[in-house]
Order: C-alpha cells, then sequence, then structure tokens
C-alpha cells in the first residue's frame, strides 16, 4: 500500500543521511537518543498518526465545532485521539523531563511532528499551543508559577493558548487595548476582549492558561508598554486546585474557510470585573518575551504547512499511478493503443516534480533550522552559539512565510493532479488546501514576514548571519561541483546565490534611501528569492549524499529513492532557478509602479 | 505470575508482496516489517494480567537480528524481557517453529503463554498449539476474553456462530483472537525505556536439538499470487424490474448465494 501523510524513507533520510540527528546522542544531554530509539520513536508517531489521527480529519472538517451557550464542543472523535495523544506522552517531546516533558532533540519531535501534523493538524493545534503557552511559562514564570502550571499543561492535564489579537490590532499588536490593573494581593484585575483565538475554548480539558498580552494602566504607548499575563480559565488556587471561573467568556467562534475542528473563539476578559490575571516576566516586557517565543511558534506554523504540502503530494502521485486517462502522447494518433495512468503525462510529471521538490526541500529546511538549535544546546562554544542562533533568526521569516507560501501552490497543485475530483470534498485534497491556507495569515502574516526578513534579519549583527549563511551554502556547492552528474546545476546554483547576495546588498541599500517604500514593495519577492535559493540548496546538499550513495550500490528500493534526489536536485537547480534569476532582475530593478500609484487610480470607486 | 509471549515479525500487509526469482519466497528487499497483528494482542493481554497482579512479561520470538525490532516494539508498550533465538540459515516450518520454542520454553520459567493464534505471512494456525502439545500443557486458542484465578485460566473461545467457555489449571497456553482487547500504542517514556530492557540472543544450536529433526517436515513448492480480480459486470434492463430481475437470477442461478 501506497504511504501516507509524510515519506518515512525521506525523513530518514534528512534525520540520518543529512543531518546525522543520532550523533546528536554522543553529548550527554542526548544520550538516550541514539539511531534505534529515534527510529522507533518515529515509526511509533507514524502508527498512531495513521491508525488513530487521520481518521479524525475528514471527520472534524465535517463535523466542526460548535457553540452553545458560551460552550465549545470539539468534533466527538477528538476526544479518543486526545486520551491516546496524551497516553503515550507526545505532547512536550523536546521539554524538560522534569516537568513532564522527555528531553528530545527537537529535530526528532519535528520529525514526529510531521506525521502528526499531516494526520489532522486541526486537531495537533490544541496540543501544539498547550506545548507554546507552557514553554512561555517555563521561561517565564516564577518557580511559584511553574509548580502552579508547568506539569499539568506538559502533560495534557490543561490546555493553552495566546492572546494577541483584538479588532484594532492584528498585524500591529502594539495596538492593543486589553488592560490590567495592579491589585493588593499581587494579582491584576484584567479587562479586554480578544478575538480569533486558536483553541480558546472547548471540551478537551478541565482549565484553559491564556497568556493574554495587556496594558497596565499608564503604560506607555505602543509595543513597550505591553504586558504579560496568564489568565487561566478556572482560578488557580496556589496548592495547585481550582477555585471557582475565571469570568472569560466565550462569546462565539468563527465559521471559517479551513480548520474547521480548531475553536478560533471570541473571548471578553472580565466583563463582570473579575477576571484576575498573574503577570509572567516583568513588567511592560510582554512583547520581549513574545519575541522570544516566535521563533518556535513560527517554525510550527511552517511544519503545519509542510505537512498540508506533503500528505497532499503523497496522495497526488498515489492517484496519478492509478487514474487511467488519454493515451500516451507518443502514441496518441493511434486510436487502439490504451489509455495510460496521467503519472505517463508530461504535464501531470511537471507538476508531480514540483510538488516533490518543494517538499523536500521545504522539510529539509524547517528539520535543519530544528537541528540548529539542538546543536546550540549542546555547544559550550559562546561564538559558536551566536553563530548559530544568527543562523536561525535569519532563516526563520523563510521557514514561515515562504515555506507555507509554497506548501498551498503544492496542495494546489495536488487538486490539479486529481482534476475534478480534487475539488470534491469526498477526496482529501480539497480539504487539505483550505486547512493550509491559514498558516501563511496567522503567527504574522507572510507580508510581516517578509518585512521582517528585510529589515531586521538582512542587516542584523551587521550581517554576519547572511554571510555565514552563505558560507555553508559555497560548501555544499563545493561539493557538487566534485560530481559529474551535478556540476552544470551547481554551476547555477552558485550564479543565483552570488546574485541573491547582491540583490540583498540592492535592497538593503536602497531600504536606507528615499526609495524606501519601493525597496519595501519588493520585501515579498525577495522572501521568495530567498526561499527560492535555499529550496535549491537543500537539494542539492541531498543530491550530493544521494550521488555518493548510488557510486558505492545501493537496494533498488534506494537506488529509485537516491536517483529522485538527483531528479529533484537538477529540476529546481535548473528548470525553477532560471525563474528565480528573473525574479532577482523585477527585484534589482526596483520599479516603484506598486506604490507611485495614486489610491484613487486603483479605481473601484 | 511468569507470562511468555511468543511473537514473530511478520511483513506488514501494506507492503506490496512480490514473489522472489526462485518460486518459493517473496522478495523482502522493500519491504516493512512489523509485529505480527495476533501478537499484538497477545503482547497488551500478558500486559494487563500483569498489571493486575504481579510478575513479569518475556518476549520469546524466532528470527534474525531484524526482528528484533518488533520485540523492541513489545518493550516499548510495556514488556519487560526479550529472549531471540536465532535461526541461521535454518528454515523452519511451523512445526519446526515450534520444537524450538518448546525447547527455548524448557529453560524458562513460566506460567501462563500466550500467541497469536495464527502469523499472518504464512497463515499455519500451527505454532502455539503444537508448542503446547511439545511442553505437555493445555492449549485454549482463539481466546476473545480470560480470566485467572486460583491457578486456574478461564477463556472464552471462539466457535462458528457463538462462544464456549474453556477452563484450564496452569500452565497453560492460549491464543489471541481479535476482540480480546485494543492492544495499546508505546507511550514515549515505553520508548526510552525499551532500549534498557534486556534481550537475550540464543542461536539455535545451543538449544541442544537436532538440526535434522528441524528441518522442515514440509517444504514451499511453489508460490502464486492470487487471481486478479476481475472487472464487475453491469447488468443490462431497461427499466428496474428488468434489472432487478436481471440480478436475482443472477445471484441465485450463477452465484448461487440465495
Ligand atoms: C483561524 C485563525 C486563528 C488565529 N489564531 C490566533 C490566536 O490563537 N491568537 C491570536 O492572538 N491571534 C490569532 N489569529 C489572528 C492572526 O494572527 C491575525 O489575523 C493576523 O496576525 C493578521 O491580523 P489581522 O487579521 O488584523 O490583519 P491586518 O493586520 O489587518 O492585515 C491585513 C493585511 O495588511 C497587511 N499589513 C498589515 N500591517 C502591515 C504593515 N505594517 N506593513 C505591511 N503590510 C501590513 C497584512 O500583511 C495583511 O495582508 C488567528 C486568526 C485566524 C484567522
Amino acid at each position: 500500500m501506497a504511504q501516507l501523510i509524510a515519506d518515512r524513507r525521506d525523513i530518514d533520510f534528512v534525520l540520518h543521511e543529512q543531518l546525522n540527528v543520532g550523533e546528536l546522542s554522543k553529548h550527554e544531554k542526548f544520550a538516550e537518543f541514539n539511531k534505534k530509539t529515534i527510529d522507533l520513536t518515529i515509526s511509533e508517531a507514524r502508527n498512531l498518526s495513521i491508525k488513530e489521527i487521520l481518521p479524525t480529519r475528514q471527520l472534524g472538517d465535517q463535523e466542526g465545532c460548535r457553540f452553545e451557550g458560551g460552550k465549545v464542543t470539539v468534533p466527538e472523535c477528538f476526544h479518543k485521539v486526545w486520551d491516546l495523544f496524551l497516553e503515550g506522552e507526545w505532547l512536550a517531546m523536546p521539554e524538560d523531563p522534569d516537568w513532564g516533558g522527555q528531553g528530545m532533540p527537537r529535530t526528532v519531535s519535528m520529525a514526529a511532528g510531521d506525521y502528526f501534523n499531516g494526520a489532522n493538524y486541526a486537531f495537533m493545534m490544541y496540543p501544539g499551543l498547550t506545548h507554546g503557552a507552557a514553554k512561555l511559562v517555563e521561561e517565564f514564570g516564577t518557580p511559584k508559577q511553574k509548580e502552579m502550571f508547568l506539569k499539568n499543561m506538559f502533560t495534557g492535564k490543561w490546555t493553552g493558548t495566546m492572546l494577541l489579537t483584538e479588532p484594532e490590532a492584528g498585524s500591529d499588536v502594539g495596538a492593543l487595548n486589553a488592560t490590567a490593573v495592579k491589585n493588593d494581593d499581587g494579582t491584576y484585575s484584567i479587562s479586554g476582549s480578544k478575538i480569533f483565538i486558536s483553541s480558546g475554548e472547548h471540551d478537551l480539558a478541565e482549565n484553559i492558561i491564556h497568556p493574554v498580552l495587556a496594558r497596565i494602566e499608564g503604560a506607555p504607548a505602543g509595543t513597550k508598554g505591553i504586558s504579560l499575563f496568564l489568565v487561566p480559565k478556572i482560578w488557580v488556587n496556589e496548592d495547585g486546585s481550582l477555585a471557582g471561573s475565571n469570568d472569560v467568556v466565550c462569546t462565539g467562534i468563527e465559521e471559517k474557510m479551513g480548520i474547521h475542528a480548531n475553536s478560533t473563539c471570541s473571548l471578553t476578559l472580565g466583563g463582570k470585573g473579575q477576571c484576575r490575571g498573574l503577570l509572567l516576566g516583568e513588567e511592560n516586557k510582554g512583547m520581549r518575551a513574545m519575541f522570544l517565543m516566535m521563533n518556535e511558534a513560527r517554525l510550527l506554523v511552517g511544519m503545519q504547512g509542510l505537512s498540508c504540502a506533503s500528505a497532499s503530494y503523497l496522495n497526488a502521485v498515489n492517484y496519478a499511478r492509478e487514474r487511467v486517462q488519454g493515451r500516451n502522447l507518443l502514441q496518441m494518433m493511434d486510436p487502439s493503443t490504451p489509455p495510460v495512468p496521467i503519472i505517463q503525462h508530461p504535464d501531470v510529471r511537471r507538476m508531480l516534480l514540483t510538488m516533490k521538490s518543494y517538499v523536500e526541500g521545504m522539510r529539509s529546511l524547517l528539520y535543519y533550522v530544528g537541528f540548529l538549535g539542538d546543536q546550540i544546546q549542546i555547544s559550550d562554544d559562546e561564538t559558536e552559539k551566536v553563530r548559530l542562533q544568527g543562523l536561525i533568526d535569519l532563516l526563520i521569516p523563510v521557514c514561515k512565510g515562504y515555506v507555507t507560501d509554497k506548501a498551498l501552490e503544492v496542495c494546489s497543485h495536488g487538486i490539479q493532479v486529481y482534476g475534478g475530483y480534487g475539488y470534491i470534498k469526498e477526496y482529501p485534497q480539497e480539504q487539505l488546501l483550505r486547512d493550509c491556507r491559514i498558516t501563511m495569515i496567522y503567527e504574522g502574516t507572510n507580508g510581516i514576514q517578509a518585512m521582517d526578513l528585510l529589515g531586521r534579519k538582512l542587516g542584523m549583527n551587521k550581517g554576519k548571519p547572511i554571510l555565514d549563511l552563505m558560507a555553508e551554502i559555497q560548501k555544499t556547492i563545493a561539493e557538487a561541483k566534485q560530481v559529474d552528474h551535478l556540476k552544470e546545476h551547481a554551476a547555477k546554483l552558485e550564479a543565483a546565490l552570488n546574485k541573491l547576495a547582491e540583490t540583498a546588498m540592492h535592497l538593503g541599500a536602497t531600504a536606507m534611501s528615499p526609495k524606501v517604500l519601493a525597496a519595501f514593495a519588493f520585501a515579498h519577492p525577495f522572501l521568495e528569492a530567498s526561499g527560492d535559493v535555499l529550496m535549491a540548496w537543500m537539494l542539492m546538499w541531498r543530491a550530493v549524499l544521494a550521488a555518493e550513495k548510488l557510486e558505492q550500490g545501493t537496494k533498488k528500493k534506494d537506488t529509485a529513492f537516491y536517483e529522485g534526489q538527483l531528479s529533484s536536485a537538477q529540476f529546481f537547480n535548473s528548470v525553477m532557478l532560471p525563474i528565480t534569476i528573473g525574479k532577482m532582475d523585477s527585484i534589482l530593478a526596483t520599479h516603484p509602479a506598486a506604490v507611485d500609484i495614486t489610491e484613487d487610480a486603483f479605481g473601484g470607486k | 505470575m511468569e507470562i511468555v509471549v511468543l511473537l514473530k515479525q511478520v511483513p506488514s500487509t501494506e507492503s506490496l508482496v512480490e514473489i522472489a526469482a526462485d518460486g518459493v519466497s517473496i522478495k523482502t528487499d522493500d519491504i516493512k516489517w512489523v509485529m505480527n497483528p495476533y501478537d499484538e494482542l497477545a503482547v497488551e493481554e500478558a500486559l494487563k494480567i500483569r498489571e493486575s497482579g504481579e510478575g513479569q512479561v518475556t518476549i520469546l520470538t524466532i528470527g534474525p537480528e531484524k526482528a528484533v525490532e518488533a520485540m523492541r516494539t513489545a518493550l516499548a508498550m510495556g514488556a519487560d524481557k526479550g529472549v531471540r533465538i536465532d535461526p541461521g540459515d535454518l528454515r523452519l516450518d511451523g512445526l519446526g517453529t515450534a520444537k524450538v520454542l518448546a525447547a527455548a520454553l524448557k529453560e524458562m520459567p513460566y506460567d501462563l503463554i500466550i500467541a497469536g493464534h495464527r502469523a499472518v505471512d504464512d497463515d499455519n494456525y500451527q505454532a502455539g498449539p503444537a508448542v503446547a502439545e511439545l511442553l505437555g500443557i493445555p492449549n485454549i486458542s482463539m481466546v476473545i476474553k480470560q480470566d485467572i484465578s486460583d491457578g486456574k485460566i478461564q477463556c472464552h473461545r471462539t466457535v462458528e456462530g457463538g462462544t464456549v467457555v474453556i477452563e484450564s489449571p496452569l500452565p497453560a497456553l492460549i491464543t489471541t483472537q481479535r476482540g480480546l482487547n485494543e492492544p495499546r500504542y508505546a507511550s514515549l517514556p515505553g520508548i526510552m525505556k525499551a532500549k534498557k530492557k534486556p534481550v537475550d540472543v540464543k542461536p539455535i544450536a545451543d538449544l541442544g536439538l537436532d538440526e535434522n529433526a528441524l528441518a522442515g517436515k514440509t517444504t514451499i513448492a511453489a508460490l502464486t499470487p492470487p487471481p486478479e480480480r476481475k472487472g464487475g459486470r453491469v447488468l443490462d434492463g431497461d427499466t428496474a424490474q428488468d434489472k432487478v430481475t436481471a440480478l436475482v437470477n443472477a445471484l441465485r442461478d450463477e452465484a448461487k448465494a440465495i
């Protein structure tokens, strides 16, 4: 039977051949995670995902969440998988065992997450947000707060959320209005309205812990006056027992395009003046705390996109092998020849190889960034840690912004390969596209990601991270030039990389000139060009390893896999990169049409 | 209570099975291997029994190095230790397998042995009952419910159209049938513990068996894939009435289904 969700061979390749994650176990921090344990972990995550979670994807979409009298019910079938997920202790894979985690390398937890998210990421948002919220407590909580909340969150007894967005404060979080007033007992009275809160209310757990951004009365305007609070749905006594309701009221849930099974809630805090919160971290330092957690959250959103794309690709390639339609182009004129599986048609192959190369490139990029984080954990060389962190910070907007853009494109190809059936709800493809679409919007829209890359990350540390990144890419190019099958493609990657450097310099300089607005109209194209070059790099890196293996001689199944790696690299570097060169020409020209056009000229009035 | 689970690693039913060039075996290159699904039931039942009392669960398997993977899964589910008998180049049939297992069991403590009622690769239904026979202990097959008390085991066993309740003294061997339980998934902490659990490896020669006597009494003469499913048939007829008549005739006269 064909593989579902994610190609196990591909995951194993990235983990063991590209990144050698088993090596991490040489360090005592990860000593428990040798290759065998890693493999068993992925096998069991896959097993649970395919047998239990995947069957809830379509059911959850159809049933959706229900809102009645302030209560939200999740799809019925979620309760069983929620219990299984918690019993298996999968919620806090990479966290400290003292608090209920498993101390696993992040890279490995991402590979397990590849299956979980691909099986049903609307479901996975409940544990995913819980994990993120608990991380905030771990990072910024007092010992007492950790004792009160952490274990119950990492084990999923209580779930978590993230309350930033308000009607007037979306991309500009600094515009928020929720307020906090300090009480005599040290708690804060919170009031305000939050919207679009994922997993904000549901019936999976007895309590929900909301990290809330709010402004303490009299605090400075903008982001400098924002503080972070822990606001439980049900108040938690100091001994950890539950008191009464904390005046957090769900006033409705959104009807939306996708992720129907995850509740998107409007919450009113302190409508009766009885909502209390605990300050998390320092007053007015809420945004700083948020920023520290942002990398992880954005990487997770990239993973959500990848998972949809990966599932859509595997469905598409399997479908294309089986769907018989039309004659082979070479026998078109002979009506007596039988029709063929559509995988034989050049245009279908174009779509499939586009999907394949993006999925592989994105998987490598995301795991790579997770792996950089693991390396920081085991390094005791401060300069090296700074270098690794610089690479992560630089790559995060690409992992979020570029990956989710391309994931949606992959999902769209995934529908196209199915033809009309792709548009029909009986088949899985249309849901994957609908679910995938939100990843381009939340956790900072992709437009905001592009501005982050251009405005903050490029110039960070005097441009050292970008130079470090280029040095890494150069290493792969040098290796690829030694390989016959890859030489000519490596030259194309090198040319594209050099041009990307030129484009970055140009755009960086333009952003500091009177043409700054024009520069930012090219922030997103620049994000896209950067992402393209990174895809080409990852695929080249993979191909170098594959060529080596092929040289040594491989088993039949492996041969097909490795040859597929060469194909992906050749395709991306020689078919897609020339288009990227064109995109960069456009950026270098920086034509200001988009900023020059008057608002009236947009018409429609 | 000492419980031993007889476990076999088999090709996953999701793998595409192809016949090898020799015509009597399958190609194993591209096969994904898993624990025999009926053995999952056996492991689960053993763990449940242990959890309600005391004792330990040992997994016994015959297989090459690779078979340890299925054993590790059982250990990750919660079993305590494993014993793997390495058959080397020896090809065992159902009876041969039972002889090896029985010989290994004679050196181990056991109050209860649990096996799948069959392995989904060879579909032989033999190993479990034959082991019981060789050990001279009672065997109850196709068990969907069991209850142990006072040194006795009482089992519900499926029979055509119903169940029978059978009781036997321990030690005994039972084989599992679907419906006995819902096997648990390995938990992450279970996975982490699994690698520290002991797995003994014994070459078959150490069991002191006469290898000639083990060599298969049965040999596989040939393997053929099942016939390909034929295309469906659309019944002709102008009206629904005609079509129903044609269908009833076909079911009665051709398929003899009604
Ligand atoms: C299903 C769903 C779940 C969500 N979950 C959560 C959650 O759990 N917690 C939470 O706090 N929020 C959540 N959100 C909110 C989400 O993060 C915001 O919707 C998002 O940040 C965008 O804000 P907005 O909708 O107000 O759009 P706006 O900020 O109004 O943006 C509209 C457009 O303008 C662009 N834009 C805005 N400002 C700028 C600028 N300065 N420069 C260039 N372009 C700009 C944007 O890129 C976008 O294209 C969720 C939203 C949805 C739909």
